[in-house]
């Protein structure tokens, strides 16, 4: 595979004024979210611009509320609600989740109070946060996705959709992320009934999720999110049964942390779209990796349940490496992961 | 404290001033991924030094990855912790307040009982505690007379009633302690409020026998859960509404419940 050019940036990378800063950050926390387009840690994903490039994934951080006491939203890259789904959920049997090592498993299955409840409950407190809002939706079809869009989409405030066609846990729901047609069906939907930025979020449960990105990228996503859970079981050998009330569930953690690399190093070699790395993400070391292996961006996922505010933490230990590293600007680190044989990111 | 059974005595001056009775903190060992997550932990009962609280002691049994690494902590080794979560027991508006606790379960209720009987105030600002009380027992039933923690400070906290059973009969009744709560409740004085902690179908047996005499009890759960502040949704029990049942999570609305609010045959 031929190298590319690093500084063809199709993607409209560059820091807003092309200025890297010197601006030592986080002094005052109110001055770092400022629209002045200087910070080091600024991004840009396509039609999404973000203060930084740490966002919190969904179904780790509830509606946020639930989060108040531990850390600071307005430091945040960006908020991605739980899952959306049309109508309310009750969700899925108990025990919904359980330890594995170094990381666990969840069949949660989107319990949720719909759509009419996010907008009438949750939505302004989100948004008053001071930090972009990404509202993550699931639904049954094509149909449902659309609708969602379309009302979302007249809700001003909102930074961008995330496509949840991944979730390992609902019967159905998971088509769309493992079938490339489906996939680039609904993101174009999706894209034709509103006018935000467009993330889908994939799952590494395929063959080929290189395949799938292409199929997001062709109907219009503005970015990927890779990866969601991988599908586990847990057994209790003594009772003859899995562990979780459902059965299966995702697994999540630092146990796939490596995965994750790999796949958005996979997509980034192939597929010209702007990706967010997740799976297992603790430590600034872990942002940097993933940085480095392709992902403008990372959320942070299963450690907000044991470091509640440890995300916020990472947006100023990122500042704070970058700055004794020398870089000016963090899109400079962003996909400049080398491999043995000589390919790269497509950035 | 008991066969398999520890205390964990941390330092946490700010934390033991807010925590009430029936409330938890999750736990977990800094710097390991395995175990990842934090564990729940009721409050056993907050320690004083020079008369205003210090910190916390927890009591735990022994089951699984977690409790075995913390049971091998040392004197000042260091864990994260936060909370104190969830809701803890309500202030007692009872005149015979029976608390019903099973194994493990027994943690919450030294200090429920100190409370109860005006020894100690929990809280910030503090609990007042109700005078209507005039008596509070405690029915403590356990595998086996090694599985009994704690036995002596109950016996020190002046007024509490101290019933056991083992299910060996190596100490106290012979049978299960919702005997003894059905003993009470066919007595002359029997109690007007019940609080539980322990293994479900104990806790369910308690909440049945209560509801068919019409006395008000109340159930502390312990459900799964991954962060105790609610973002996971794990930890959800069934509570009933005017339609049926809907999940509810445990860390935020419970972890203690009014039993007739739960749905407890729905399975």
């Amino acid at each position: 595979m031929r190298e590319k050019v690093v500084e063809n940036r199709p993607y409209g990378l560059m820091p807003r004024n092309g200025q890297a800063s010197s601006r030592p950050c986080f002094d005052d926390p109110r001055e770092f979210n400022k629209e002045n387009g200087v910070s080091r840690l600024r991004v840009r994903l396509n039609r999404l611009e973000l203060a930084n490039p740490v966002l919190v994934a969904s179904g780790t951080f509830g509606y946020a509320r639930e989060m108040q006491a531990f850390i600071r939203f307005d430091r945040l890259g960006g908020i991605i609600p739980k899952t959306i789904t049309p109508q309310p959920r009750a969700g899925n049997p108990t025990p919904r989740t359980v330890e594995t090592a170094s990381g666990m498993l969840n069949s949660i299955g989107l319990d949720n109070d719909g759509l009419d409840a996010f907008l009438s409950k949750h939505l302004e407190y989100l948004l008053s946060l001071g930090t972009s809002v990404i509202a993550n939706v699931a639904g049954k079809n094509r149909d449902e996705f659309v609708q969602m869009a379309e009302r979302l989409g007249k809700v001003p405030g909102i930074a961008a959709l995330e496509l949840n066609i991944s979730c390992p846990n609902v019967a159905h729901g998971v088509d769309f992320g493992t079938n490339a047609k489906l996939a680039a069906e609904v993101v174009a939907g999706v894209r034709g009934a509103c006018d935000l930025p467009v993330i889908a979020k994939l799952t590494p449960n395929v063959t080929s999720i290189v395949e799938i990105a292409q199929a997001a990228a062709d109907g219009g996503a503005d970015a990927v999110s890779v990866i969601n859970t991988i599908q586990g079981m847990a057994v209790d050998w003594r009772r003859r049964k899995p562990v979780l009330g459902a059965g299966f569930g995702g697994l999540s953690g630092p146990a796939i942390k490596p995965v994750a690399l790999r796949m958005v190093f996979q997509v980034a070699r192939a597929v010209r779209i702007p990706i967010i790395g997740v799976g297992g993400i603790q430590t600034v070391e872990d942002v940097m990796e993933f940085l480095v292996a392709g992902a403008s961006a990372v959320q942070i996922g299963t450690a907000n349940f044991y470091n509640p505010s440890g995300a916020e933490h990472l947006v100023g230990q990122l500042d704070a490496l970058l700055e004794r590293e020398g870089v000016a600007d963090v899109n400079e680190v962003i996909g400049t992961l080398r491999f043995p044989d000589g390919t790269g990111c497509l950035r | 404290m008991a066969r398999d059974t520890w205390r964990m005595r941390v330092e946490c001056a700010e934390m033991a001033r807010q925590i009430v009775p029936g409330q938890f903190f999750m736990v977990r060992i800094p710097g390991l991924s395995d175990p990842l997550l934090g564990r729940p932990f009721a409050l056993y009962d907050i320690y004083e030094r020079d008369g205003v609280p210090a910190g916390i002691d927890f009591g735990y049994l022994v089951v699984g990855k977690m409790t075995s690494r913390l049971s091998q902590l040392r004197v000042g080794d260091r864990v994260e912790l936060w909370g104190p979560l969830g809701n803890g027991f309500p202030v007692p508006e009872a005149r015979r307040l029976m608390l019903i606790a099973g194994g493990i379960g027994q943690t919450p209720f030294l200090a429920v009982a100190r409370e109860a009987l005006g020894r100690r105030h929990y809280g910030s600002p503090q609990r007042a505690v109700p005078r209507s009380l005039e008596s509070v027992s405690l029915c403590y039933g356990v595998r086996s007379s090694a599985y009994q923690a704690g036995v002596d400070e109950f016996r020190s906290v002046p007024g509490l009633e101290l019933k056991l059973a083992t299910d060996d009969g190596s100490n106290g009744h012979r049978g299960f302690v919702t005997d003894l709560l059905r003993g009470a409740i066919e007595s002359d004085a029997p109690p007007d409020a019940v609080y539980c902690c322990g293994p479900e179908p104990m806790m369910h047996a308690a909440a049945r026998l209560c509801a068919s005499h019409s006395i008000a009890c109340w159930l502390s759960l312990e459900s799964p859960m991954a962060c105790g502040f609610g973002a996971c949704f794990s930890c959800v029990t069934k509570v009933a509404t005017p339609d049926g049942w809907d999940y509810r999570r445990t860390c935020v609305e419970g972890p203690v419940f009014r039993a007739d609010q739960l749905a407890l045959g729905e399975h």
